[in-house]
């Protein structure tokens, strides 16, 4: 009886270890995506997850991380305040999430800053923005101001020649803060700013914009305006006009330039990430994709590619760090690296990422014609304290 | 000469806004807050035929027939049980736009598209270079301000419509069919509503909410204009070339809340706007 007894507890016992064990390995990392699927960046948001997709299934096939696969949790933060609240909320606090990776506008970013804080989650930001954004837990791997407007600037200088410049802008954070630093670089290195206008966000009339462009007699013009349409509008008007001159646009992606058709043609975009990256990853990564979603593929973007790279980020400082731990990841994400399809990768600059950009023109057929490189580009002094 | 131009061809856009709006507002005393939507219907008529690959000049009267049609079926069945409950129309024409809004979300998707324009680059107009575009609609709105104002004083339309306009009563007493009368002036609105949304899709983008910010500068015009064609030419000149004005000599950011504010102040010191009656 006591045998019996003794016998049944053992195996009890190697089962539950068994299946403790089983469980414990299937225990997945898991990864909060809060994406706003709905609102603004509906649009851009399915490209984002489908990134984040590939990214873990060829973690996961590889055989994961740490001996544990990887998980993502996705959630709508409808592009805004509110949604994200709701979103973080749920990922920190109740999915219980390792980690947050994604891209969202900065309302969204703004409001879910102190959630992550409070549950001491790291939080890698994927979407370039206005900059200056700062949290012990908070990287971001996309570019900021600082990084993105000198290529067009420079290069309208040197090659262009231009030396006045006019600026047009919606009238919102982002708007107005690219075009505060755009006019800062340009005034100093010695050229001049002869206009800047904006449009409240909605405004899609840019009649009397365009005539003061006109009568401004500006050798190049740079705008950033809100994404879809006040942008399409400001550039279809523009066409109209027949001014033939130097349009460095900072707010439009490759997608849209190419829907433009011949009203997109000869806009300069400057961006980390463009389809034409001549790099083994990059043909690897667009050969990947396309293989995974095939006529469902969302074009990848500026926005997409940073949130597939920043999942590698995490997965190597899960590996430098040994653990999901919290702060020793933290510690670990500053200085891990990844070679992407935007080149070499690490948020190491006051958790920002000194990135390679690329200053690109819109070509007939609508594709994106890399002109120049610019290696390197620090993100300057986001986080100085 | 640009600013003469800017001006003159704004009054022009804002006129084909709302002239659609004008005749359901002049005749109906219903304020149509589908328009926006109509207008949104009119530009993917445009991305249809552009997609189709016919010339885009084809845009215009399949928006008109379209939005015409499309008039007939909201009147009947959606506006005309309402024509006593003024209130209870604005919420569901509002309640229309939204479903149109949504209807053609599903089918053409969320993001911005692109038309093809019938004319395109710039043309010289006494020396100086200006989009043609632009020129013609000027053209066009002259054109259709002949043809409306034709219509509501040389013809029998226009009489009766005019009738009911004044004393629907009476009209019906000297057997107008006043039914009838709304039926065709709410088909019309639609179709000229459709038409100015084909109209300013080279102006502007393809999306599903496009017809939102031209509503409310439609609308404040048309309040303001009464139930007069000539009251809404000198509205959509007096406005237009204020907001042309502000947005050129102070900021574009108030030249943009010019005709709602200037509407809001004419409507205090002069409830009837600037028709007669």
């Amino acid at each position: 009886m006591d045998r019996k007894f003794l016998k049944n507890a053992v195996i009890l016992t190697a089962i539950c270890a068994m299946s403790c064990n089983l469980t414990f390995a299937a225990d997945a990392i898991k990864i909060g995506v809060p994406v706003g699927l709905s609102g603004a960046n509906s649009v851009v948001a399915p490209g984002v997850v489908q990134s984040a997709q590939l990214a873990v299934d060829e973690i996961n096939a590889a055989g994961g991380v740490l001996g544990r696969q990887l998980e993502l949790e996705i959630a709508d933060d409808g592009s805004g305040a509110v949604g994200a609240q709701k979103a973080f909320d749920s990922l920190v606090f109740q999915k219980k999430v390792d980690v947050i990776i994604s891209m969202e506008t900065s309302a969204a970013r703004n409001a879910g800053l102190p959630i992550v804080n409070k549950g001491k989650v790291p939080y890698i930001y994927t979407s370039f923005y206005e900059g200056h954004s700062c949290s012990p837990w908070l990287f971001v791997d996309a570019w900021v101001p600082e990084q993105q407007v000198p290529p067009v600037v420079d290069y309208f200088m040197h090659f262009k020649k231009a030396q006045s410049f006019f600026l047009i802008g919606s009238d919102y954070s982002f708007g107005r803060g690219m075009l505060s630093f755009t006019r800062k670089y340009i005034e100093s290195n010695g050229g001049k700013v002869v206009g800047e206008e904006y449009l409240p966000m909605d405004g899609t009339d840019w009649t009397a914009v365009l005539s003061k462009l006109r009568a401004s007699k500006a050798d190049a013009l740079i705008t950033s305006t809100a994404g879809g349409a006040p942008n399409v509008s400001l550039t279809k008007q523009l066409r109209a006009t027949g001014l033939n001159l130097p349009y460095g646009n900072l707010a439009v992606d490759e997608g849209t330039a190419k829907s433009m058709g011949a009203d997109g043609q000869g806009i300069y975009i400057s961006a980390s990430y463009v389809t034409g990256i001549d790099s083994p990853q990059n043909k690897q990564y667009l050969a990947d994709i396309e293989k995974k979603f095939g006529a469902d593929l969302k074009t990848p973007n500026d926005l997409s590619v940073p949130e597939y790279e920043a999942i590698y980020l995490y997965k190597a400082a899960l590996e430098k760090a040994g653990s999901t731990q919290s702060d020793k990841v933290q510690q670990a994400l500053a200085q891990v690296s990844y070679q992407g399809p935007r080149g070499h990768v690490e948020m190491s600059k006051q958790h920002h990422a000194p990135l390679n950009m690329y200053l690109g023109q819109v070509q007939p057929d609508g594709s994106v014609k890399v002109i120049q490189n610019f290696k390197n580009v620090g993100p300057g002094a986001q986080c100085p304290n | 000469m640009s600013l003469i131009l800017d001006i003159i061809s704004t009054a022009a856009i804002l006129y084909l806004v709302a002239a659609g709006l004008l005749m359901i507002y002049g005749v109906m005393k219903i304020a149509n807050f589908a328009h926006g939507a109509f207008l949104t219907l009119g530009a993917y008529v445009c991305l249809v035929v552009t997609k189709l690959g016919v010339s885009p000049w084809f845009a215009l009267p399949a928006a008109i027939l379209i939005g015409g049609f499309f008039g007939m079926f909201v009147e009947h069945f959606i506006v005309k049980p309402l024509y006593a409950r003024p209130l209870d129309a604005i919420l569901a024409t509002w309640g229309l736009g939204i479903v149109i809004a949504q209807v053609i979300t599903l089918i053409f998707g969320r993001e911005v598209q692109f038309a093809n324009s019938p004319m395109s680059g710039p043309m010289d107009v006494f020396g100086t270079e200006y989009s043609s575009y632009r020129v013609m609609l000027i053209g066009i709105a002259a054109l259709l301000a002949a043809i409306l104002t034709f219509l509501l004083t040389r013809t029998r339309f226009g009489l009766v419509t005019r009738a009911v306009i004044m004393n629907e009563n009476l009209a019906r007493g000297l057997g107008i069919h006043s039914g009838r009368v709304r039926f065709f002036t709410f088909s019309l609105g639609a179709g000229l509503g459709c038409l100015a949304g084909t109209l300013i899709t080279p102006l502007s983008s393809v999306d599903p909410g496009m017809g939102i910010p031209w509503l409310i500068n439609a609308f404040m015009l048309v309040m303001v204009a009464g139930s007069s064609m000539s009251g809404l030419v000198l509205a959509t000149l007096l406005f237009g070339g204020i907001q042309i004005l502000l947005s050129t000599f102070v900021s574009p950011v108030l030249g943009g809340i010019a005709i709602v504010l200037l509407a809001a102040i004419t409507l205090r010191i002069r409830p009837k706007g600037f028709s007669n009656d």
